[in-house]
């Protein structure tokens, strides 16, 4: 495109308008970006539409008239364009890649107090409280009438059941004891399911609650705590 | 074609085969390139600042550091810059010297006024009393935000640095008598230039200092 006229200095004479007049209205924009700020008027993602918007504008505005692609050959406009898109590519793509912050929902650690019950489908690791002793069984069983002992091993440690909800996926969850006089470790790694709801049997040397206890979810480049 | 680029076939300045003149194809080459270069360290932030959400299980609230009034006013001085500066490639193309000389004078200034508050800004993040931000932590946290965010608007600066030394060159020029409409292709270059690092702010601004107050 050309925009060379016959008298350039007349021509630079009618820029200097275009040069003002754009200069003022991004100021203008740049005003209401701030204002939209102060007021928080609009729901977030309508804030951040309308500054993707405003600043688009300006973007536009100040590589078309002040660095002169209006008046300059297209392949200018082009060779800038190449590098934008890759650049925005280059966004996006990441962008795509990053995967959803897993959040912990719940997260509980509490004593286990089941008492011994007749007649009740027991599975493996099931633990039982009898007589104030805990009791865990080594496969699946249907109690009797009567507890008997010899059917369960006896615990020295005291059981809690860890049990945690987790939304958004995850690729590796760990949960370690703040207390080295109470020790546990647990390291588990799912397959990435955007929901997990699990429970485990962790036996304590000492009565423990959640604040205990640290979880940290992974889900690929992101990590999650909760303390 | 613009007017830059017709005194350079008048003044027998080397064109390629599609008319533009080398040192402007140089240039909008390098500045597609610089784009990319931008490009990633902005995404680097989002993306960080995405995933290192919270320090110390508390949710990150960046607000307490920032300070938009000086920001936005830093916003404003940038872009009166670049009038100057798209005044002063005109007033070369006219051929008025006088008036080159007064706006690349104003542009340098309203550059430096634009460097003096990022140095005042990150000297007051790094010693924002129970808010320090430094490369490598918040709130004495180990954190990833200062990292991504001072190399993201330390790069620009040191753009706008490099931008004012280069005008300062000019001006200096200007003052020696050979100064003519010969060099509106370099001046408009430099322009070309310096309205980039205008546009690399233009989308900083809102994308790391604004959102923060919209999310």
């Amino acid at each position: 495109m050309s925009g060379h006229s016959e008298d350039p200095v007349a021509e630079e004479s009618k820029r200097f308008f275009t040069f003002f007049n754009l200069s003022m209205i991004l100021v203008a924009i740049t005003g209401i970006e701030i204002v939209i700020i102060y007021v928080q008027t609009f729901e977030s993602a309508s804030i951040i539409g309308i500054l993707f918007a405003t600043s688009i504008t300006k973007f536009c505005g100040v590589i078309w008239w002040f660095m002169h692609l209006r008046w300059d050959k297209f392949l200018n406009t082009v060779l800038f364009l190449m590098g934008l898109v890759i650049a925005l590519g280059t966004y996006f793509a990441v962008i795509y890649m990053a995967d959803a912050h897993p959040v912990v929902e719940k997260f509980e650690v509490s004593k286990i107090e089941n008492s011994w019950k007749p007649d009740h489908e027991y599975k493996s690791n099931d633990v039982v409280l009898e007589n104030g002793v805990y009791y865990q069984t080594k496969s699946d069983r249907k109690s009797g009438k009567s507890f008997q002992p010899k059917n369960w091993e006896k615990l020295d440690s005291i059981p809690h059941l860890v049990s945690y909800h987790i939304t958004g996926g995850a690729d590796m969850i760990e949960i370690n004891s703040k207390n080295p006089e109470n020790p546990y470790f647990l390291l588990s790694h799912p397959d990435g399911e955007e929901e997990i709801v699990e429970s485990t049997v962790a036996l304590l040397a000492a009565d423990a609650t959640a604040a205990d206890f640290r979880l940290k979810v992974r889900s690929e480049a992101f990590w999650t705590e909760a303390q | 074609m613009s007017d830059a680029s017709a005194h350079a076939l008048d003044n027998h300045e080397p064109v390629t085969s599609t008319g533009i003149p080398n040192k402007k194809v140089l240039m909008w080459a390098f500045l597609g390139s610089d784009c990319m270069f931008f490009g990633t360290l902005i995404s680097t932030h989002l993306i960080y600042r995405k995933i290192s959400a919270t320090v110390g299980g508390n949710f990150l609230d960046i607000r307490d550091v920032f300070d938009i009034e000086l920001t936005s006013f830093s916003t404003f001085i940038l872009l009166a810059s670049s009038l100057f500066m798209a005044l002063a490639v005109s007033a070369i193309h006219k051929g008025n010297l006088s008036s080159t000389r007064l706006m690349l004078f104003g542009t340098i200034i309203f550059g430096t006024i634009f460097l003096a508050c990022q140095v005042y800004e990150f000297t007051h993040f790094v010693h924002a009393p129970g808010n320090e931000l430094t490369l490598s932590t918040y709130r004495g946290e180990p954190h990833v935000f200062g990292s991504t965010f001072y190399v993201l608007t330390g790069t620009h600066g040191t753009h706008v640095a490099i931008g004012v030394f280069w005008l300062l060159g000019w001006l200096a020029y200007s003052f020696t008598g050979k100064m003519s409409t010969a060099h509106a292709l370099d001046v408009e270059i430099c322009g070309l230039y310096w309205h980039f690092v205008d546009i690399v702010w233009i989308i900083i601004f809102p994308v790391v200092y604004l959102m923060e107050y919209a999310l």
